[in-house]
């Protein structure tokens, strides 16, 4: 499967790194072809700008994204790799949602529907791999919207039949080094697999 | 009360800067003190810096002269107000970064010996949310309502027990008239108006 791997933290010798390297390399053992996005590394700029807003309804991605759109076509297996921040994706992946999820690229309106056609339907599968400070307890109670726009908003966009993943570790903030490296060898298990 | 409202949108002509207008203006008629910052006029970062990280990681004051400003004004706010058009089923990356930036350990919380989060900002007496939506309300209650989630549990968690939420929305924007869109401009104002 073609794997896109989003990854999105400031630190690059962070624990979320080592998650991305252990999605990468068991990905790549197991056979598929991996592309890796830094969106820190890229300098990605988040927010969507007054042109592209008031161009929004024209279809296709502003040329500054075109190469992030290109991929996002290519893609089989999405895999969106981040810490999550106030119950949700960092300002830095929600921005590549906003700019590079937009008319003609992931959905169309077609001239009197009511509902946005999925355009992204090259898209089987679509997997988080995120960490949590708090417990899995306080993240229920505050909702996890991070996970329903995966699981919700992104898997509409894709093929029909698109399975949405998602693995968390929960309780980074308490978390002993025998949980983290548990969870990298789960990752690797996860996703070591050859479909 | 001491009012902070902040509004998250590209276009300075927007139907969601009116909102942030009619909102203040709601406000300013009850008497409140309010304190608006316009993320996009300001020009503000939106994303999380390898210096913010540190700064977080450290519990130490945010690098950013603007951040620490910002923080500031939520630390004295009574009333917080967050004007944004819902894109992706939650707010705009600008103030979602704004979020992540301002709202570090010791403004919106502070972590106890066991490293766990404690409330700081029992001094928030409301959150209020007024947003824009594609959808219909019935899809939006179905599939989901992040930014709502984030703003009304997620903050509201680092708040008191009895600091209250409002939720004003304004669904399907897409197919909305100027008659609607002029009612719920009205419909800000005066729940603004009589918050106390």
């Amino acid at each position: 499967m073609n794997t896109l791997v989003v990854y999105c933290h400031p630190d690059a010798t962070s624990f979320t790194a080592a998650v991305r390297d252990a999605v990468v390399d068991s990905r790549r053992r197991a056979g598929h072809e991996v592309r890796v996005r830094d969106l820190y590394a890229d300098g990605f700029e988040a927010r969507l700008s007054a042109e592209e807003r008031r161009n929004h309804r024209m279809p296709g991605p502003r040329p500054a994204v075109a190469g992030y759109a290109d991929e996002l076509r290519w893609c089989q297996h999405l895999v969106l790799v981040y810490p999550t921040w106030w119950s949700g994706q960092p300002a830095m992946l929600k921005g590549w949602i906003d700019r590079v999820w937009v008319q003609g690229v992931a959905w169309d309106l077609p001239e009197g529907a009511s509902r946005v056609r999925a355009r992204l339907r090259n898209i089987r599968r679509i997997t988080a791999v995120t960490t949590h400070g708090s417990s899995k307890w306080i993240n229920s109670l505050e909702g996890e919207g991070g996970k329903r726009t995966l699981t919700r908003s992104l898997r509409a966009m894709g093929h029909p039949l698109a399975r949405s993943g998602w693995v968390a570790m929960y309780g980074l903030d308490t978390s002993t080094a025998a949980q983290r490296a548990a969870f990298l060898t789960a990752v690797r298990r996860k996703f070591g697999t050859r479909r | 009360m001491k009012a902070l409202l902040v509004s998250a949108h590209p276009c300075a002509d927007s139907y969601s800067a009116a909102l942030a207008e009619a909102a203040r203006r709601g406000l300013v008629t009850s008497g409140h003190e309010v304190t608006t910052l316009d993320l996009y006029a300001a020009d503000f970062t939106a994303v999380m810096s390898p210096a913010d990280l540190d700064a977080y990681r450290d519990q130490a004051d945010p690098v950013d002269p603007v951040v620490r400003q910002h923080g500031e004004l939520v630390r004295h706010a009574e009333v917080l107000v967050f004007v944004y058009p819902t894109w992706w089923s939650g707010p705009p990356a600008m103030l979602k970064g704004w979020l992540e930036r301002v709202l570090v350990p010791g403004v919106a919380f502070t972590f106890d010996r066991q490293g766990k989060v404690q409330p700081a900002l029992g001094h928030v007496r409301r959150i209020v949310g007024i947003s824009t939506y594609g959808s219909p309300w019935t899809y939006i209650k179905l599939v989901n309502d992040n930014g709502r989630r984030l703003l009304t549990r997620a903050l509201r968690l680092t708040c008191g027990w009895r600091t209250a939420t409002t939720w004003l929305g304004l669904y399907s924007i897409d197919t909305t008239g100027e008659p609607e869109r002029r009612a719920f401009l009205d419909r800000v104002e005066h729940s603004m108006a009589k918050i106390r």
